[in-house]
């Protein structure tokens, strides 16, 4: 365990670790391009340049390792003359076309410039042109002249979804990313090189051009494309959601993500929820007025059905509190234990990659089974497929996936379920058709809210559970699953406002000099002589 | 009352004398009125609407977008100016642009007119010249009438005959290789 001294910050760091970590863990700025925490060391910026005391010239951070009693600082002026000069190599041949760059706001060079750099270029030469909007692969766009050449994208190639699509061709100021003639990248990861170039070179394709960088607000949540349950980060302003981006868990998912996961953020948005409610009575749709008068009006008919008659079947796509509260309605008010686990990932379940995707698609698979065998309930899907054609359920609630991308027999399913007299459906998106089911005689839709728009808490395939709150309401109408489940059981909602005096922070600022009656009067503070 | 701070000028006495004041006004307007009445050229007023006041090309009026030689919209969708637009009227949506030395330009780009403040910060952010308040200054509409200005208004309107040119331009830039 040596000790050092960095910027006069005493450390005790474990063997082996490079100076760059130590730093990195400790929170002390440092310019970097090439190193990342996930990936091998490449030294190949020489923007980490510190200064070792006894060392007449300066060390690259990444790849020296902590001895003891080492001093380093970064903050000497040689250093910083270094940083600056080094990022004016980077910078020579470097377009420079922020402002249709989407990586600007958050770009690396325009950090490091700002931090360290703020020179005037010293380049008369002209700069090197080099090939712009590259179609790299299905996801990426690639423009090589923003490339700084740092090979993180080639190394995460190589070293995380070991696809070898990527590599540095060519020498000198003509040496550029590319992948092989008539290759692409395209791998199940691929949007990760996106996250990790430092520099606008690599562009998502579904991302690009959408919306800047400033604009977008982020919070922290938990993906809900499969039962990995990757931490991730969903970035959205007042027209949506626009993408997702892995944060750093290690014990889950490290610091990537698959890129089918990139597309969890799109069920969340408007175009694909379902924003009315709508109830089907004598053939005829008719929109209701909102969802929870909805919910409470089935309070009193769902009192009334027989509790043999009556179904629930659900999905492991909510939250454990949900079922908590659902199951515990079901249980304890209605003693009713029909409750039907709706999987279309049992059989491709134990599926895995060997890195992070696997076959369960739903992010709370286990989390929905603890909470049926807490309950005591096991049921077989078989009796409810014969349930529903000898007619013995009446009434059935189908609390509907999130995620509607991963369930291929949405349509088909639900068609099963339209056999029932009475079909209640809780649904984010709009892409299941019920018009087109003939026997549906009596149906009410409500719609739901997404795992974006609800805190609480996803059990992942390994039993860890993984909490995540709200990130944003994009349907301000929707119900949770726990609202629904307390307005059917007769009960109303519990809106508990803030007092203002909590929302609003006191300050020092003084109060206005001009009073009301001033206005009033159209008079301030100096009179008439 | 007047022992109270005031910031406003005490008159002397004297001022309560307004004839001689009221004199020396009347002397003013006769004497423009009669030299009006002479010489007509000279008269500071005119007959609007027939006839129309040119402001300085100056002037902080009605926005245009500025076009490429080609006649193309020069603007490249950075929404610097619709970041800086403190009103917030600007709306822009980016798309990608067919020809990759282009790579992205505004499919739509909407000022609402009756927000804009006319502060001029959208020009000052704009880095390719594609935005110049104009010394255009009447806006008429009828009730109801849209203010909400789009491309086609913005940069081809009839009396920019054909667009203003801007003067930043790629091809140039990059032969010079900058
Ligand atoms: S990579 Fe960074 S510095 Fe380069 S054009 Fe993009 S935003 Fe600007
Ligand atoms: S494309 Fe990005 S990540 Fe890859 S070498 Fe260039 S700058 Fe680095
Ligand atoms: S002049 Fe000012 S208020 Fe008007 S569009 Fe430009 S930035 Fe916005
Ligand atoms: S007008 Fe100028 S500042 Fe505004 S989006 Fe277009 S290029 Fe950018
Ligand atoms: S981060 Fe050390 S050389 Fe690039």
């Amino acid at each position: 365990m040596p000790k050092c001294t960095i910027n006069g910050v005493e450390l005790e760091v474990k063997d082996g670790t490079t100076i760059i970590q130590a730093m990195y863990d400790n929170h002390q700025k440092i310019a970097h391009y090439c190193w990342h925490p996930g990936l091998s060391i490449a030294g190949v910026c020489r923007l980490c340049m510190v200064e070792i005391e006894g060392n007449p010239r300066l060390q690259i951070a990444c790849n020296t390792v902590v001895t003891e009693g080492m001093k380093i600082n970064n903050t000497s002026l040689k250093v910083q003359e270094a940083v600056k000069w080094g990022l004016d190599f980077h910078l020579i041949n470097h377009p420079l076309d922020c402002p249709i760059c989407d990586q600007a706001g958050e770009c690396g060079l325009q950090d490091q410039y700002m931090d360290f750099g703020q020179y005037t270029s010293e380049m008369a030469e002209p700069k090197q042109k080099k090939r712009k909007v590259v179609d790299l692969g299905p996801t990426i766009v690639l423009d090589s002249e923003r490339c700084i050449l740092c090979s993180r994208c080639v190394r995460f190639t190589d070293e995380v979804s070991k696809t070898n699509e990527l590599g540095i061709f060519n020498r000198g100021d003509h040496a550029e990313i590319g992948t092989h003639d008539g290759k692409k990248l395209d791998n199940n990861y691929s949007l990760n090189t996106v996250d990790i170039c430092p520099v606008g070179a690599l562009t998502s394709k579904d991302f690009r051009f959408k919306q800047r960088a400033w604009y977008l607000k982020d919070s922290e949540t938990i993906c809900n494309g499969c039962s990995t349950g990757c931490n991730v980060k969903v970035y959205f302003n007042k027209e949506g959601l626009f993408r997702v981006k892995p944060t750093y868990n290690p014990e889950v998912n490290g610091y990537w993500m698959c890129d089918e996961g990139r597309n969890v953020y799109k069920f969340a948005n408007k175009e694909y929820r379902q924003s009315q409610t709508l109830q089907l009575s004598q053939g005829v749709w008719k929109q209701l007025e909102n969802p929870g008068k909805a919910a409470k009006d089935l309070a009193d008919v769902l009192s009334k059905v027989n509790s043999s008659e009556l179904a629930l079947v659900m999905t492991g796509q909510q939250t454990n509190e949900e079922y908590q509260s659902i199951l515990n309605v079901f249980v304890n008010n209605f003693k009713n234990k029909n409750v039907y686990h709706w999987n279309s990932h049992a059989a491709t379940a134990d599926q895995f990659d060997g890195l992070l995707i696997r076959g369960d698609k739903n992010p709370n698979t286990k989390g929905l089974q603890n909470a049926l065998s807490s309950f005591g309930i096991a049921t077989k899907w078989s009796d409810l497929e014969n349930g529903i054609k000898q007619n013995t359920i009446k009434t059935l609630i189908v609390v509907g996936p999130e995620n509607v991308g991963v369930y291929n027999d949405l349509q088909e399913k639900f068609e099963q379920f339209s056999n029932v007299k009475n079909l209640i459906v809780l649904t984010t998106s709009n892409v299941v058709k019920f018009e087109g089911f003939k026997n549906l005689s009596l149906a009410t839709i409500i719609p739901m809210k997404t795992f974006v728009e609800k805190t609480g808490s996803f059990t992942n395939y390994a039993g860890k559970v993984q909490k995540f709150k709200r990130a944003t309401t994009i349907m301000s109408t929707a119900l949770t699953l726990d609202e629904f489940a307390s307005l059917i059981s007769g009960q109303d909602l519990q809106i508990n406002p803030v007092p203002i005096q909590d929302l609003f922070v006191a300050d020092n600022t003084p109060v206005d000099q001009v009073r009301l009656d001033h206005r009033k009067k159209n008079e301030f503070l100096f009179t008439k002589g | 009352m007047s022992d109270t701070p005031t910031v406003l000028e005490q008159k002397p006495a004297s001022s309560q004398w307004y004839l001689i004041g009221i004199t020396k006004g009347l002397v003013i307007t006769f004497s423009h009125l009669i030299k009006n009445i002479f010489n007509k050229k000279q008269m500071m007023t005119i007959n609007y609407p027939e006839e129309k006041y040119d402001y300085s090309s100056r002037f902080k009026g009605n926005h245009i977008l500025t076009v490429k030689k080609d006649g193309a919209i020069r603007c490249t969708a950075c929404m610097l100016c619709a970041t800086n637009c403190p009103a917030e009227c600007i709306k822009i949506t980016a798309s990608e642009h067919p020809n990759p030395e282009v790579e992205k330009y505004p499919i739509s780009y909407e000022i609402d007119m009756l927000r804009c403040v006319f502060c001029g910060y959208c020009e000052e952010a704009c880095p390719v010249d594609a935005i110049r308040l104009g010394p255009e200054w009447q806006t008429p509409g009828l009730n109801g009438a849209d203010f909400t200005y789009d491309i086609k208004h913005l940069a081809y309107r009839a009396n920019l005959k054909g667009g203003v040119q801007s003067v930043v331009d790629d091809k140039e830039r990059l032969k010079a290789g900058i």
